[in-house]
């Protein structure tokens, strides 16, 4: 908390500082530059953070401009027009989360249609301000807007873009050290571990977006009193590519980046600009150069000064996260004919089972049997084209994998799915945080400290947990398999789903996780389904099997049971085990 | 009235096959290799000016076809080697990496040729007079093209060998490596063919619009749409992407007025990106 | 009434020979001679859309400095130029006006650029040097301290349209343009002055600014609809692509089309076999035949050579700005906002177009009508000294 604020305030002093140094036309050219900053900086926040690309953000600058000069057009000289800052802010960012939560609802995508979509909603929002020029003015701009009420000059003005730069750049750094900067990282990571967490990801992603969004809107809350004039190129396709290129050149992984990225080519450019007529040319060998060579854009210069940056490597005070209520019946779930197609495939052919008495339940079949896609389609994961599905004694018609892992019901999957650019912490922290946070706990840095009886005890049992700072893509297979399982179980669900859970693990490894299992079941009262090739693992875990053969129920019963069974026999006759 | 439905008929199957002239070269480089060429437009611009040359040199109009190929071709080697091969194909990284190469490759042809406006004679002129209704032989000639490349695309990709080794190559980049495809040149290839299909389709547009350095922004946008629309790696998604776009601006601007129409396609894109991210016709 | 201080067309002509020592003397010596240096910033089009126009722009406005200095400059002191680029956006531009006003110094400003940057400008400068807006424009702008030397809508349309009637033999109007201020606000000057005139608008069609426009379909409303004439305001490539598409279509030989923006380089864009009864009516072109243009578009020549960059209406304006401060001035002796808006009320000034007359901040000039032949204009009509109807005090 030392550095951030030591940070904070030495930003803001430099700030602060450069006009006396610089001069009165710095002043206004670094404001400017400031403004798209301030816009760039929310890009730096979804792109770097979320991995969501905004192509648009240029309209929420210009819908902010418009909103604050028809604010200072109504209130003139009145101190209240300064409300019109934060409130043009606001609208947009409400705006966006409305946008976004209602794009991103009910499904994974990271592909280019979310940027897609605003980088339409910005070109459509350029013609709509073109034509509109009774509330616009059109082309040629809203015009004599007065500044803001008590600042003259350039210099006044700067002050306040600066303080309010300061202020944001504080922001950002503060949200993307929190809890919900962990999880805006998870999101780019691997989005379908973290809603498999119990997560809604689309109110997450919104949230980033929101932020950002506001943060353009303060931009262009501040352009209209700067500018004193609000022209539609603002919604143009060029200025939001221009906010991105900022974030890029900076450094979108950074919070500072984007916005030395705004100074560093909007100076840049403005220097060339009047003195060589092919200074385009240097602009874009300057680009491609720090694409290929500095990925992490300018701030991977400044790499050494990280270590001023605002470290959680502080060991921070363990405290007992709160618990979970705890229902102690374990969970049941039943198939009805169920059916699942995907293109001329059927997967799922009318499936109908049910867990009874036992804990562990063992799902076999030969490969295509349908048993992964059975948890697929129970989690959401594939459409169901028919039939029921019955979790705890409710019907679930549109499963989700937030919605299923709510209920209590926590994943592993087959190819362990943790959140590799995360530490060990983090990973362990996000399935912590899972279903225990509350109101705005993710804004308190103290859900660091948190742990649990069961973390404990995993940790305990596996002595690489323990070392935290390690990043989960450094991690062996093995260990991504239990770091998985032990994210999957700290959530301490009422149903554990597992799919080949000791794949690729050493014979070690192997009896360390089934012991973990073994305790765990015990412990929590928990109901495991456990997809498995490796019959040795069936016999010594299993209460109950149940086989499937081309997405129908085979067969079930113990171990011996449906060993001695014909039709499971004739199933297996030449295939493996 | 039956005569103007007639034209303006012609009309949106005419902006709809140019457009998915266009975007063909973006759907091989964007639609099979991730790679989001943002210069892409720079690679249409570049085959129109090749159009220009070989026609001020009195040369056939035909022949601006492979040279625009190989003009575009060498340039989409260069920059495969120096830029997306470097940058690993990623989406985001060469996306930044071409939006530099854009501004350089307009500038550098800005160099050359100067920022004025270059036309490009019709090379097919006159018009065919269909059911009464006279429409340019050009136009024609330019749809029937169009018709018989996709056509022709459709059918290499489903059956010729390479056709199937880029599908292996996208679906499994590893096992398509470990069986024997080298997924090196393969991908060096498909992207060489993306910008030299770039060109060509410069070529075919060079003599309908002026021809100038900036000229590729304004395709660049619209294919984006159309492919993303469509959905990636498929030929009908290619169509039904041009269709959309294309088509529904023609047919809305016919009906409402062009500023409408163009803002109604924007956010009926937003529509089918909303609802089908993927696309109507995704890669499976 | 114009007072007597305006140069004779001959004095314009000789001026402009002495003007090719000074031009031909590099602009890095300029710091030289800078200690009393009148500074101008003039806004250029270097990049943006309109960067076609930049070398000619550029080149106008360094002749328009040495035949101004080859005459003793502006109030006795020799003028220098400080060019900027007005391609960027309005902020952008605005910074730019600011540098050059407080880092720089200049004691005025001349711009060729569209109105949104121009509104930008007008916000920094806010009225405290003189600034002369060169191109053609919508008009309805009083600034305080500006300077309109460019064709308003009224200008290009007024006596045009009659001409245009005559020629086409028929009287119904189909409009087309792009979206924005200056084709809507041109347009509906223009119905005045149909409905005056008698004749009918069949029909309009805006087109959006900035997007992938395609015009088969309103060329294919034209061919239905038969109008005599078709008014363009359509802008750069639009324009281009438009009556190329028009061409195409076989429609060049029925109907007439009149421009209110097409100039040299566009002509070269829409290409000789689209030219066909296309019209132009400017207020320059570069192949008028007066001895002003001739010595004008001679002295380039002799500087730039072959590579004398295509004059237009756009960037000749920039020109023109020289001739009209050193005629401003000559008369109120003072850059004062006040003296030297006294001073160009009604001043007189000769341009390679003609003579001009500033009348409230506007600029009464010569129109030309000119008829596309091939790539090259043909004027076949003048209209003189044609007023702008504005009413700037």
């Amino acid at each position: 908390m030392a550095y951030f604020l030591v940070r904070s305030i030495l930003i803001l002093a430099f700030l602060i500082l450069i006009p006396p140094l610089l001069g009165e036309f710095w002043a206004y050219q670094l404001g400017l530059y400031f403004i798209y900053g301030l816009a760039a900086l929310g890009v730096g926040l979804t792109w770097g953070q979320a991995g969501i690309l905004p192509l648009g953000q240029g309209m929420f600058v210009a819908i902010a401009a418009y909103l604050t000069a028809h604010g200072l057009l109504a209130f003139g000289s009145s101190p209240i027009a300064y409300l019109a800052l934060p409130a043009a802010s606001v609208i947009v960012a409400v705006l966006a989360f409305a946008f976004a939560a209602l794009v991103f609802r009910g499904r994974f995508e990271q592909g280019p249609s979310f940027s897609l979509m605003t980088l339409a909603l910005t070109l459509a929002a350029f013609q709509v301000a073109n034509g509109w020029s009774s509330v616009t003015g059109g082309f040629n701009g809203l015009r004599n807007i007065p500044g803001l009420p008590g600042l003259d000059g350039f210099l006044d003005l700067y002050y306040l873009i600066a303080i309010l730069l300061g202020l944001s750049i504080a922001a950002v750094d503060y949200l993307v050290h929190a809890p919900i900067g962990v999880l805006w990282r998870a999101i780019a990571d691997n989005e379908r571990r973290l809603a498999f967490l119990g997560y809604d990801v689309a109110v997450i992603k919104a949230v980033a977006f929101a932020v950002a969004s506001g943060l353009a809107g303060l931009a262009g809350a501040l352009y209209a009193p700067q500018q004193n004039l609000v022209t539609p190129d603002l919604a143009g396709f060029a200025f939001s590519g221009d906010l991105v290129i900022f974030a890029a050149v900076g450094g979108r992984a950074t919070v500072l980046g984007p916005v030395i990225g705004a100074v560093v080519v909007g100076v840049l450019s403005a220097e060339l600009r009047d003195r060589f007529p092919w200074w385009e040319i240097g602009i874009a060998l300057f680009f491609i150069v720090v694409v290929l060579r500095l990925p992490g854009g300018l701030m991977t210069l400044f790499a050494p000064l990280q270590r001023f940056s605002f470290a959680r490597t502080t060991i921070r005070a363990r405290s007992a996260a709160p618990g979970k209520p705890r229902i102690a019946t374990s969970l049941s779930v039943a198939f009805e004919d169920v059916r699942v197609r995907v293109g001329d495939v059927t997967i799922l052919d009318g499936l109908s089972v049910r867990t009874g008495e036992e804990a562990v339940l063992c799902v076999i079949g030969p490969n295509g049997a349908g048993k992964t896609s059975t948890l697929n389609v129970m989690t959401g994961m594939l459409p169901r084209r028919g039939g029921r599905i019955v979790i705890d004694g409710a019907d679930v018609l549109r499963p989700e994998p937030a919605i299923v892992a709510n209920k209590g019901v926590a994943r592993k999957f087959q190819t362990p799915s943790v959140f590799p650019k995360l530490t060990i912490d983090e990973n362990l922290a996000v399935a912590l945080w899972a279903g225990r946070w509350r109101g705005f706990d993710l804004l308190r840095l103290g859900l660091f400290g948190w742990t649990s009886p069961l973390l404990e005890e995993m940790r305990g049992r596996f002595q690489f947990l323990h070392d935290g700072t390690r990043p989960a893509s450094a991690l062996s297979h093995g260990e991504r398999q239990i770091l998985e399982l032990t994210m999957a179980l700290i959530t301490e669900p009422r149903m554990l789903l597992l799919d080949e859970p000791c794949a690729g693990l050493s014979h070690e490894e192997t009896a360390a996780v089934i012991d973990a299992i073994q305790w765990a079941r015990g412990e929590l009262n928990l109901r495991i389904i456990i997809i498995e090739h490796d019959m040795e693992l069936v016999r010594r875990l299993a209460d109950r099997v149940v086989v499937l053969h081309q997405g129908r129920f085979l067969a079930d019963g113990s171990v011996e049971e449906v060993q001695c069974n014909p039709e499971v026999r004739a199933v297996y006759v030449g295939g493996s085990r | 009235m039956e005569a103007l439905l007639f034209t303006q008929g012609l009309n949106v199957v005419f902006e709809a096959l140019i457009l998915a002239m266009l975007v063909l070269g973006l759907a091989v480089v964007m639609g099979l290799l991730n790679v989001l060429n943002i210069a892409h437009g720079e690679f249409i611009m570049i085959g129109a000016y090749a159009a220009y040359i070989v026609q001020r040199a009195g040369l056939p109009y035909l022949l601006a076809i492979p040279a625009a190929a190989l003009v575009c071709g060498v340039i989409g080697l260069v920059v495969e080697r120096c830029l997306i091969r470097p940058l690993h194909y990623e989406p985001f990284e060469t996306l930044l990496a071409t939006w530099g190469l854009g501004l350089l490759l307009r500038k550098c042809v800005e160099l050359g040729f100067g920022r004025g406006y270059r036309s490009v004679d019709i090379p097919i002129g006159g018009s065919v007079s269909l059911f009464g209704e006279s429409y340019p032989t050009y136009r024609l000639v330019l749809m029937l093209v169009a018709v018989l490349v996709l056509a022709s695309l459709f059918v290499w990709y489903r059956r010729a060998p390479t056709g199937a080794r880029i599908r292996a190559m996208v679906g499994n980049p590893v096992l398509a490596e470990a069986v024997g495809i080298r997924t090196r040149e393969l991908a060096r290839n498909t992207f060489i063919t993306g910008t030299a299909l770039a060109g060509v389709a410069g070529v075919m547009v060079a003599p309908l619009t002026p021809v100038e350095p900036f000229m590729g922004l304004t395709f660049i946008v619209n294919s984006f749409f159309a492919l993303v629309v469509g959905g990636m790696g498929t030929v009908s998604g290619l169509f039904a992407g041009a269709t959309i776009i294309g088509g529904l601006q023609s047919v809305l601007s016919a009906a409402v007025s062009p500023t409408s129409a163009y803002i109604a396609m924007l956010l009926i894109s937003i529509l089918f990106l909303w609802q089908r991210p993927r696309g109507l016709f995704p890669r499976p | 009434m114009p007072t007597s201080i305006k140069m004779t067309r001959r004095d314009l002509v000789r001026a402009a020979g002495a003007a090719a020592l000074a031009v031909g003397a590099p602009t890095i010596i300029r710091p030289a001679r800078a200690a009393d240096a009148l500074k101008i910033g003039v806004l250029v089009a270097d990049s943006g859309p309109a960067a076609l126009f930049g070398p000619a722009q550029r080149a106008a406005a360094e002749l328009g400095a040495a035949t101004i200095n080859a005459k003793g400059g502006i109030l006795g002191r020799q003028v220098e130029i400080i060019f900027a680029d007005a391609g960027a956006s309005p902020a952008e531009v605005a910074k730019s006006a600011v540098k050059l006003m407080l880092s720089d110094k200049v004691e005025m400003i001349f711009g060729s650029h569209d109105s949104a940057v121009r509104q930008g400008v007008e916000n920094v400068v806010k009225g405290k040097i003189p600034y002369v807006y060169t191109p053609l424009f919508e008009g309805d702008d009083c600034s305080s301290n500006v300077y309109f030397l460019g064709e308003v809508p009224e200008q290009e349309l007024q006596k045009t349209l009659p001409k245009m009637v005559e020629l086409a033999k028929g009287k119904t109007f189909y409009l087309v343009g792009n979206d924005y201020v200056w084709p809507r606000t041109t347009n509906d000057k223009a119905k005045k002055y149909i409905a005056d005139l008698g004749g009918t608008v069949v029909a309009e069609d805006y087109y959006p600014l900035g997007a992938p426009n395609k015009f088969e379909n309103t060329v294919a409303k034209i061919k239905s609809a038969k109008p005599a004439i078709v008014l363009q305001t359509l802008v750069g490539g639009d324009n281009v692509n438009f009556n190329r598409t028009f061409a195409d279509f076989n429609l060049s030989d029925d109907i007439l089309r009149l421009s209110c923006l097409l100039e040299e380089n566009t002509l070269i864009g829409i290409g000789k076999d689209a030219s066909k009864n296309l019209y132009s009516s400017l207020g320059y072109f570069a192949d008028l035949d007066l001895p002003e243009n001739k010595a004008f578009i001679g002295e380039l020549t002799k500087k730039h050579g072959d590579k004398a960059p295509q004059q237009c209406t756009i960037s000749k304006g920039l020109y023109d700005a020289f001739v009209f401060a050193a005629a401003v001035t000559t008369k109120s002796k003072s850059l004062a906002a006040k003296d030297f808006a006294a001073a160009a009320e009604g001043v007189q000034f000769d341009t390679p177009s003609g003579s001009m007359t500033m009348t409230h901040r506007h600029t009464s000039k010569n129109i030309f009508l000119a008829r596309c032949e091939g790539t090259k204009f043909a004027v076949i009509d003048t209209f003189a000294a044609v007023p702008t109807q504005q009413s700037c005090t």
